[in-house]
């Protein structure tokens, strides 16, 4: 999911004429490690440097610092269970400050030290379009998590451990069909591509093959803080369910006003109002629905180990799914770099293939995969009932 | 159709209480404060975090934020604005200056509120005032409605009679003509830039309440968007007229609404600036602007 896209958006022309005017360029804070050769061949190195290029501060900060801490208590595991025998994995943390030139120098900074042997790359979409070319170019695994648009895994070289929203949105069928709903009203963001794609395609399709109607879909840009015009077009369509497929703030926005305008179903909604993001709503917020690849009460082994050993390792907070794809695209480097045996980068990429074709359990659930370098999970069901997520279902492996 | 033109003017009101800070300091003391859009969100910010401390209601929250916002935008002018303009070699020099300095400011609170918030929303949600809603003849709308219609029409109102009847206003306009020349006249021009700057500050403050009471929630960048339609308000209604500002933020308004109920939604934006831009071409000083009257 592109969340920063649209923070990035809402910053407006004038923070970024700041930014420019101030000149916040390259952080390089990744390439001070002194570190055995990532490209040294054969055999484990003691010491394997891995940098994550992420957004800590900024409008996507939420996500690049729960990322971080996904990726911190992976590593951790991996060093004190000596997964890699005695060679220890170490994370250098690089902030993008939101800023997409920094990401894309701090890549290449990455791509230069050749004691750096894969990185975990931004949760910002338009951050990680900037890196993708260079570090395919370069040969350099990159991972990463969130970045849900085009253009980000172009190659070999480029994994994403944030499924596509649309591979596990079909798990609304069932909460449609329990409702009996025979029409829906859609108001969907234009300015997160997965969104549009969810508002337009996927979620069409499920009505259709439902038997449902779309009485009207409306778009709405990042930039719209009040959504009363779109929610009186759409309830004027007279749907039996509404779909409000909006980013972050616009969500608790959004369900206040339509609770105002008089509608009290439940609304289908996506992993955007997640992390709390419906809070400010208030008891307005109650009743919307979504689909996420990972929620802390999911019940599947796996990811009740990692929620209990995150939960230790901050304090008893509940991971988001941030921090959870964050530990599976450790992992899944980890295990790579253990089947190439070795340190060196184009090894790394050859073996991320061969691990990537196996099933897997991990934070995300059961049976994990990966397709075409996405990784694919069962998903679940969440309603926010007003002052927490409740667990409506979980969907099944693939 | 009534409930669609309820909606906008209740989004005008919201663009007018923001954009009648700026348009008072920009029409009289010439500054374009472009940290209004931070000071609009830290003001809020502020009762947000207070809120779980000092348990308010309504007025309490607005109190808060009118007092931070003005406190704010006093601090501004002082530390920054000023001393621009006594370092400024001439006018237009300090003009710019100014607004890139507006910027530069505007960047610390908003990276404050980033940091804390981790860019999450934020709002009022557990102060004693609730926001109810209400139906009258087929019309639906929210107590916060009626207290934001009430207060952008008073406001509105307010600051074009002491603009226009008091002794104040009279100062400030002649300041707006030519600020040599009302010094000339005997008018303190720092005493009342600070005035205007804490007022036009303490209006983004209230701003800032009745929005969020309405939205359920703001992001720390929540005031640059609004930043930007102000900016368009003031210009399509002519810089330095109260009744330009009003007449700016309902057209601005009612276009959006109109775009936004007829089409997809996509266009909102480029139909809205499309319009404006189509106004300047045939009038370049908005609607209502005064004729330059500065001489060289």
């Amino acid at each position: 999911m592109d969340w920063t896209a649209v923070r990035l958006g809402r910053r407006g022309a004038v923070a970024v004429v700041a930014a420019a005017a101030l000149g916040m360029s390259a952080c390089s804070s990744s390439s001070g490690t002194s570190s055995t050769s990532a490209a040294a061949g054969g055999g484990l190195p003691a010491t394997i440097n891995v940098v994550s290029i992420n957004p800590q501060t900024g409008p996507a900060a939420f996500a690049g610092l729960a990322a971080n801490k996904g990726y911190d208590l992976a590593i951790k595991e991996i060093n004190d269970s000596k997964f890699l025998g005695s060679t220890t994995l170490t994370l250098s943390k690089v902030d993008t400050k939101g800023d997409i030139k920094t990401a894309a120098s701090s890549a290449s900074t990455a791509i230069a030290d050749k004691n750096v042997s894969a990185i975990f790359g931004s949760v910002s979409s338009q951050e990680a379009i900037a890196m993708s070319p260079l570090v395919q170019q370069a040969g350099l695994p990159t991972i990463y998590t969130q970045a849900g648009s085009d253009g980000v895994v172009v190659g070999d070289a480029t994994y994403r451990a944030t499924p596509l929203m649309r591979t596990y949105y079909s798990l609304v069928k069932k909460y449609v069909q329990e409702k009996g709903w025979k029409s829906v009203g859609i108001i969907h963001t234009a300015a997160a591509p997965t969104l549009v794609d969810i508002g337009t395609k996927a979620l069409p399709a499920i009505a259709t093959e439902l038997g449902m109607t779309v009485t009207t879909t409306v778009a709405v840009q990042g930039t719209t803080q009040d959504f009363a015009a779109p929610i009186s077009q759409v309830l004027a369509s007279k749907p039996d369910g509404v779909a409000i497929l909006l980013v972050g703030a616009q969500n608790p926005t959004a369900m206040k006003q339509l609770r105002q305008a008089g509608y009290t179903g439940d609304v289908l909604g996506n992993s955007g109002a997640s992390a709390g993001n419906l809070k400010p709503a208030g008891a307005d917020g109650a009743g919307m629905v979504w689909p996420v690849d990972f929620n802390f009460q999911q019940k599947a082994e796996a990811s009740q180990k990692f929620v209990k050993a995150y939960q230790a390792a901050n304090s008893g907070e509940n991971p988001l799914n941030y921090a959870a794809e964050a530990y599976d695209a450790a992992w899944f480097l980890a295990k790579s770099i253990k089947a190439a045996g070795s340190a060196d980068r184009a090894k790394i990429k050859t073996a991320m293939a061969t691990v990537a074709s196996e099933k897997f359990d991990g934070a995300l659930g059961n049976g994990l995969t990966w397709k075409d370098r996405d990784i694919v999970v069962p998903g679940v069901m969440i309603r926010w009932d007003g002052t927490g997520d409740v667990l409506l279902y979980e969907g099944s492996a693939s | 159709m009534l409930q669609d033109l309820l909606g906008a003017l209740g989004l005008a009101s919201i663009y007018l209480l923001f954009a009648l800070g700026m348009s008072l300091t920009w029409g009289t003391i010439d500054i374009l404060n472009f940290s209004h859009g931070s000071i609009f969100m830290f003001s809020a910010f502020t009762a947000h975090l207070l809120i779980p401390y000092v348990p308010m209601g309504f007025v309490g929250v607005a109190l808060v934020c009118i007092v931070v916002g003005a406190l704010m935008s006093l601090l501004v002018q002082v530390v920054a604005f000023e001393q621009i303009i006594k370092r400024a070699r001439n006018r237009n020099t300090a003009e710019r200056q100014i607004l890139i300095g507006g910027i530069g400011v505007a960047i610390i609170p908003l990276a404050i509120a980033q940091e804390v918030t981790k860019s999450n929303p934020f709002g009022f949600i557990d102060s004693g005032f609730e926001v109810t809603t209400w139906t009258f003849m087929g019309l639906r709308g929210t107590n916060i409605l009626l207290i934001t219609l009430t207060a952008a029409a008073a406001l509105a109102v307010g600051t074009a009679m002491w603009l226009r009847r008091s002794r104040h206003g009279l100062a400030l306009r002649s300041i707006g003509v030519d600020s040599e020349v009302s010094a000339m006249m005997g008018v303190d021009r720092r005493r009342l830039a600070i005035v205007t700057m804490a007022v036009s500050g303490g209006l983004a403050g209230l701003a800032a309440c009745l929005f969020t009471y309405t939205l359920g929630a703001i992001t720390p960048e929540s005031g640059d968007t609004l930043l930007i339609k102000a900016f368009a308000c003031i210009i399509l209604g002519g810089v330095g007229s109260t009744g330009g500002v009003v007449l700016g933020s309902v057209l601005l308004a009612v276009t959006e609404t109109v775009v936004l109920t007829r089409t997809s939604g996509l266009w909102v934006e480029a139909v809205a600036f499309g319009l404006i831009f189509l106004v300047l071409l045939v009038k370049p000083s908005g609607l209502f602007g005064r004729k330059e009257v500065r001489r060289t």
